[in-house]
């Protein structure tokens, strides 16, 4: 593979495209962190007072709590009086009425990643929800959703506009006591996306968020909250990016989903943070916690997620699978390179009777990254026929990075069948000379490989998406083999 | 942790510490001193500590066991020897954690092997044991080991020369007899290059809580061949503790057959590092009934390229019974070419049984093969139907079923006298309408 290594060494060095910044005012709270800032956010986003007393509740609560030490990574402890805790693009005091009134610069910033935030040069049928640092900015095809009696907006205005749905559901799949990150998120979050399916619709179309982190020294803290009604349907689709800097960013985000009985939630994630340098300088710190509750009967959740940006990626996406013949599913593809570092996987709780859960794993490693799979399957005495069947598999490219897999299973139900298997590996040099032989380049083979191992999870994501996340795939991967 | 309860057994151990073996062996007495400071510090592992998550140990604490007065083989019942003492083996038997000449059998030796009890090592070949003990395992492990380093009061030890074959096993024969006890038990295993031996650890005791806490250290020279089975047939009563830790050097193969069957908590650690070329193959069966927890942790260490490992453990959990697996293979960076497999595979019979298993794999070199596989599940019932469709009534299909699913383990073990002792051990956990010897 030597005669290619000039073309190796061009594609490791490709730079991170979505790194670019932009320049433009903003309104940024000084960093620090303390119960006057909570008040003053709680004020600029103009809140309800139960939403002042929740944050306060989650500060308090997250001031008593030690940053957890037991996932597989390795970081500086983090400052949190450095970070500023909103920032966002300066606006006219009662914002804009419409795509004409956002700042040139932000619509500009969107354009350039590929986000059409103009209906008129929409992908078709996608409806978005774009959050640039602190705020959502724009959310596209409002009306046509709320013809079909969706609610689709900015966390920020369901908390005024619909603060009994924000009541009952809040914190209820992940309560602010959950863990030091989501504490932190509970007290200081500063948007995200709203979503509620009434009973019986199903959403005429894709929803969309995408998250942008732009400003220096900020944290991004963004909640999710989507609830599916009786009998609904929703696919939703979530991207991220952010400049190319030297320092640690740290993203912190809640995503909370509900199915009620019938219901069907897809919840699909392409993350692509700034991964840091090659050095293994700057870079996000992806904290997140994403959890689902299978309320109702016959309730499916399925989380599919491509990981191919951030320095360090700790996130576990689960399933509660309360309701009888309720069904988890989780797929996911963890690739890091450089120094980068995920400790990544799921939990699934089998509590309802006849629910069943699949876990579909591809770590990739490559460079000097550490992989880890981390999962949980626990089946309760109470889930009579739980089902559960998870596959993880590791591909390792090249001899400095590590792949790890930690499962652990827990049963109490006899019934109940689970199964796990695990591998690890590296691309077979018999594939590669097979490929190389019929013509194909070094990298084009490896990507194949690669794509080929990836498979089952593409296969699972929206056609939008899994085009992108092939292409991600290979600007992150391809030349890491020689 | 409680440290109430450590220092409730630390303050204990002055009284006990001039009984035990080594007094005038100034590197162990700084070992022993070095050891219950870390057990001060620490006491035993608590649930807390990720490799202790599903044991919790503090039955032990709340108790507290001590140090037997009465050391006599004669308490020892003329039963139990016979069921579990081998006849074709040379075997060391130690009685509340002491050596009782009277019961082994130890005659015929070959020239330059040493199989004698520790506090008879330490008395005539020190050096040999200087050079070993606590070099395959620290107090830094857990406890456990601290504990035992403090306390041991006798053991097994064995010396292989090079190229020496022996022609029968040897049998550790560990038995408690008195309420309360406390059996704290050390034994050292050096098998030099090209030597073969295979080793028997049983476990038994008298029908009462006591608390057995063994620490075997093994160290296979090149190309040497150790088996070692260990047959935990405590009583129901009985905590047990038992942690092999083995070093492996280029291509030495080690084979170990774990039966658990006994204990109301029995833990065994069983930890290996492999050199270049090294073989290791751990096979393991639980079978917990009543209120058993059942916890076996492995490690296996892959150090050097060309290694392979070979992992099966297989557990039935009836009643409340709770059977945990932990198993973590590690390849370090430098051992390319690994080839590692591990299997658990868990039966769970009532609505009460519990199992939690967690496979683990940490890979840091690329050329390797490893897996790993978990199952938890009931018998597959195409199978049942199967012996239903021949006219065998379903209880009597589910017990040959899970009959067969254990003895898979059983014929693996290749000494004979063994063999039928633990397949009769296995027989008795299943009804007998099922399972019929006639078929064997």
């Amino acid at each position: 593979m030597s005669t290619s290594e000039q073309e190796i060494k061009n594609l490791i060095s490709q730079e991170y495209k979505q790194g670019f910044v932009t320049e433009l005012e903003t309104d940024t709270f000084p960093p620090g962190l303390d119960e006057t800032v909570i008040h003053r956010l709680s004020k600029v986003k103009n809140e309800p007072d139960f939403m002042l007393e929740y944050r306060l509740k989650a500060f308090r609560h997250w001031q008593t709590m030690k940053s957890p030490e037991w996932a597989f990574v390795k970081f500086d402890p983090i400052d949190y009086q450095a970070i500023s805790y909103y920032s966002a693009p300066k606006r006219k005091e009662d914002g804009p009425k419409s795509l004409d009134e956002i700042d040139p610069q932000v619509l500009d910033a969107y354009k350039k990643l590929g986000i059409p935030l103009d209906e008129q040069e929409r992908l078709a049928g996608i409806a978005v929800d774009a959050v640039f640092d602190s705020v959502s900015v724009a959310t596209t095809f409002k009306g046509k959703l709320k013809d079909a009696g969706v609610i689709f907006c900015p966390i920020s205005e369901a908390l005024r506009e619909h603060p009994e749905l924000i009541k009952e559901y809040l914190g209820s799949v992940v309560p602010h006591t959950d863990n030091y990150f989501a504490a932190l998120n509970a007290a200081v979050f500063t948007d995200g996306s709203f979503v509620y399916i009434p009973k019986g619709v199903r959403c005429p179309m894709e929803l969309s968020t995408y998250f942008r982190i732009n400003a220096a020294n900020t944290g991004q803290f963004e909640r999710t909250l989507i609830i599916a009604d009786e009998g609904s349907h929703v696919s939703y689709l979530e991207g991220c990016t952010a400049p190319m800097r030297d320092e640690n960013q740290l993203h912190a985000a809640v995503v909370e989903l509900i199915a009620l009985k019938d219901a069907t939630i897809k919840y699909s994630t392409v993350q692509n943070w700034y991964p840091g340098d090659k050095e293994g300088k700057g870079g996000i710190y992806n904290f997140v916690t994403k959890r689902a509750d299978c309320r109702g009967d016959n309730s499916k959740v399925s989380w599919t997620q491509v990981e191919t940006g951030s320095a360090i990626t700790w996130k576990y996406p689960s399933c509660v699978l309360k309701g009888d013949n309720s069904v988890g599913e989780f797929y996911s593809v963890a690739l890091t390179n450089n120094y980068q570092q995920a400790d990544t996987g799921t939990k699934m709780i089998h509590i309802g009777k006849n629910t069943r859960s699949t876990i579909v794993s591809k770590g990739i490693s490559a460079g000097k990254a550490q992989n880890t799979y981390r999962g949980l399957v626990k089946v309760l005495k109470s889930a009579e026929n739980a089902r559960n069947y998870t596959q993880c598999d590791s591909l390792l490219v090249g001899d400095k990075c590590g792949a790890h897999t930690f499962p652990y299973v827990e049963v109490k139900q006899p019934s109940a069948q689970v199964e796990h298997e695990a591998t690890t590996s590296k691309i077979s040099e018999d594939q590669l000379f097979f490929c190389q032989q019929r013509g194909l380049s070094a990298e084009d083979a490896v990507s194949m490989i690669v794509n080929g191992f990836c498979k089952e999870v593409f296969r699972e994501l929206p056609m939008e998406f899994a085009v992108e996340a092939q292409a991600l795939l290979g600007l992150s991967l391809e030349g890491s083999v020689g | 942790m409680s440290a109430v309860t450590a220092s409730h057994y630390t303050a204990d151990y002055p009284a006990i510490a001039p009984s035990l073996p080594g007094q005038s062996l100034p590197w162990l007495q700084q070992l022993r001193t070095d050891a219950l400071q870390a057990f001060s510090a620490t006491g035993f592992p608590s649930p807390r500590e990720e490799e202790w998550r599903y044991t919790n140990v503090s039955g032990i604490e709340k108790k507290l066991f001590s140090v037997p007065a009465n050391q006599a083989a004669s308490d020892v019942s003329a039963d139990l020897l016979k069921a579990y003492q081998l006849q074709d083996a040379w075997s060391v038997v130690l009685v509340n954690g002491r050596f009782s000449a009277e019961l082994s059998a130890l005659s015929g030796l070959p020239d330059g092997v040493s199989i004698l009890s520790l506090a008879d090592a330490l008395a005539t070949q020190a050096s040999q044991v200087q050079s070993h003990l606590g070099q395959a395992v620290n107090n830094a492990e857990h406890g456990f080991v601290a504990f035992n380093t403090a306390w041991f009061s006798d053991g097994l030890f064995v010396h292989v020369p090079p190229k020496q074959v022996l022609a029968k096993p040897i049998q550790l024969l560990h038995i408690v007899t008195q309420a309360d006890a406390l059996a704290t038990t050390r034994n050292v295993i050096i098998v030099e290059e090209s030597a073969e031996v295979k080793v028997v650890e049983t476990f038994v005791g008298a029908d009462n809580a006591y608390l057995t806490a063994a620490v075997t250290e093994v160290f296979v020279g090149q190309n040497a061949d150790l088996t070692l089975y260990k047959i935990q047939s405590e009583s129901e009563k009985a905590y047990h503790f038992g942690g092999i830790y083995i070093k492996q050097e280029r291509d030495a193969r080690f084979t170990h057959h774990n039966f658990a069957f006994g204990g109301l908590m029995a833990r065994s650690d069983i930890h290996a590092d492999l050199d270049h070329s090294s073989e290791c193959v751990l096979n393991g069966l639980y079978l917990g009934v009543k209120r058993q927890h059942i916890d076996n942790h492995t490690r296996i260490n892959h150090l050097k390229p060309y290694g392979i490992s070979r992992e099966t453990y297989k557990g039935v959990l009836d009643d409340k019974a709770r059977g945990v697996f932990q198993g973590r293979v590690v390849v370090a960076e430098d051992a390319q070419k690994t080839d590692s497999q591990m299997n658990n595979r868990n039966l769970l019979l009532s609505v009460d049984a519990e199992v939690d298993t967690k496979p683990q794999l940490e890979i840091y070199a690329d050329d390797v093969k490893c897996g790993h596989g978990v199952t938890v599940g009931q018998l597959d019932d195409k199978s049942v139907f199967y012996l239903q469709s021949r006219c065998i009534d379903e209880e009597t299909a589910r017990n040959m079923l899970t009959f067969a699913f254990a003895n898979e383990m059983v014929d693996k073990i290749s000494i004979k006298s063994l063999h039928d002792n633990v397949l009769e051990q296995v027989l008795a956990r299943f009804p007998q309408q099922g399972v019929d010897k006639e078929w064997l």
